[in-house]
């Protein structure tokens, strides 16, 4: 139990690191980026979690009870929203692809080359 | 609530490895929108309650519905050719 | 690169760095035990100096506000690449009918979701609202709050069908949401520089604890920041949205929107 927030952090990562190596359709690569994202989250809060503490939210506990770590939640937040602003990115540049070459398997695609 | 949290973290384990085990696409929004709801009670037990919020908002209404605009585009675009 | 030669790579380096993997997991502290000081100082120093809260929001949008506003251009960053993508291909007009699909059914939009999906969106919109605006005393915040506006938007479309949704919500209006967002972030960080204080101190009243508007500054911060959440996610959406649309000439005639 101790070491299993770690063990999930890098499995996750190993995970999505497979489905984004072995994909066959663009749109499955940017859900699987999205998995490597998830790895990072667990990561971070695991680091800042701390037994029998609560949320770092003092409105109905007097400042002073036991919370965790409020600056590695602060950057996860942040983390998620914009995440998802670049899978949105990522996602336009996959249908632009398609308009241009046709196919979205990764597989098919070559890169662009100056006479082609 | 020490079971709660090891049990969350393995239902985490297995959401993420439901993501990248569904090949197709359409398929792979609804595993992505119960990894995102998976992920946020992995929050909730980690004492996280903002992160909680944007990981249900973001993770399990936004990103799939992205997906599914995506690939909209895309059969559109294959109808057009 | 063939597949083979990918996965047989990616094996080869799993077994080359599953060894290190493991040595990092072994050195890191147990689960739970580990006590960082700067999120313990965070905790016991901020309610009295800040009077609020919400410990993640204050270090959110005042002890950190330098990170979030290089997250906010981030956020504009994307954004305006994936408008400029999309738009760039299919030009600046907009059309009401969908492409029609082969061997798709056309399903009319029942009343049971346009009745429910009008009081969801109004449920929504206001409890973005509300999480946003209560963002420094309660879990909340501008980011919360502004995915949840933008959610609530887009639950419109389905309610009210595209070109009615498209007059209510507007281009124009999104992107000057997001701009305003911001370009008030900025302010807030500019200000005091120019007042001769560091950027981004906290230059306004600071109110009483777990009072809705105190904070000083993190109050402007935060709604600048669901201003810019909420415009910057419809505006995503909505370009996505219209490259599902078919063109002028494409429509037969006598076909509404």
């Amino acid at each position: 139990m101790s070491v299993l927030p770690w063990c999930v952090a890098a499995w996750l990562f190993a995970v999505g690191i497979y489905g984004i190596a072995t994909s066959r359709h663009y749109v499955h690569l940017v859900g699987c980026l999205s998995v490597c994202q998830s790895a990072t989250y667990v990561l971070l809060l695991a680091v800042g979690f701390h037994w029998h503490a609560g949320p770092p939210i003092f409105y109905d506990h007097p400042p002073g009870t036991p919370a965790v770590d409020p600056v590695v939640q602060a950057l996860v937040l942040t983390d998620i929203v914009i995440g998802a602003t670049v899978t949105a990115l990522l996602l336009a540049i996959v249908v632009q692809a398609h308009k241009l070459s046709g196919s979205v398997d990764p597989q098919r695609l070559r890169p662009l080359r100056p006479n082609a | 609530m020490i079971w709660l949290t090891g049990i969350m973290l393995v239902i985490a384990a297995a959401a993420g490895l439901l993501v990248v085990l569904s090949r197709n696409p359409k398929r792979q929004i609804f595993a992505l929108c119960a990894n995102g709801l998976v992920l946020s009670l992995l929050f909730f037990a980690l004492q996280a309650p903002d992160v909680a919020l944007s990981e249900i908002v973001v993770g399990a209404v936004v990103v799939p519905l992205l997906f599914l605009v995506a690939l909209a585009a895309v059969a559109v675009a294959r109808v057009r050719k | 690169m063939r597949i083979r030669f990918r996965a047989a790579a990616l094996a080869a380096s799993a077994a080359a760095l599953f060894p290190a993997a493991w040595a990092v997991i072994a050195a890191m502290p147990p689960f739970g035990e580990h006590v960082s000081p700067y999120g313990a100082a965070v905790n016991a120093v901020v309610p009295a100096a800040r009077h609020v809260s919400n410990m993640v929001a204050a270090v959110n949008f005042d002890l950190r506000g330098l990170d979030t506003l290089g997250e906010e251009s981030m956020l504009l960053c994307a954004v305006t690449g994936t408008v400029v993508l999309l738009r760039g291909a299919r030009g600046e007009g907009t059309s009401g009918s969908a492409v029609r699909l082969p061997g798709r059914a056309i399903a009319q939009r029942s009343d049971a979701t346009i009745l429910v999906c009008r009081f969801a969106a109004t449920l929504l919109f206001f409890f973005g609202v509300y999480v946003a605006l209560h963002g420094l005393v309660t879990p909340g915040g501008g980011f919360q709050g502004g995915v949840i506006i933008a959610s609530g938007l887009l639950l419109l479309y389905l309610g009210e069908g595209y070109a009615h949704w498209r007059s209510i919500v507007r281009g124009r209006i999104l992107s000057f949401l997001e701009g305003a967002g911001a370009l008030l972030f900025v302010l807030v960080g500019a200000i005091p520089l120019a007042l001769g204080k560091a950027a981004f101190r906290n230059i306004l009243p600071l109110g009483t604890l777990r009072d809705l508007y105190a904070g000083g500054t993190m109050v402007v911060v935060n709604a600048a920041v669901a201003c810019a959440v909420a415009g910057g996610f419809t505006l995503i959406l909505l370009e996505f949205m219209e490259e599902t649309r078919a063109p002028e000439t494409e429509r037969e005639p006598g076909e509404g929107g």
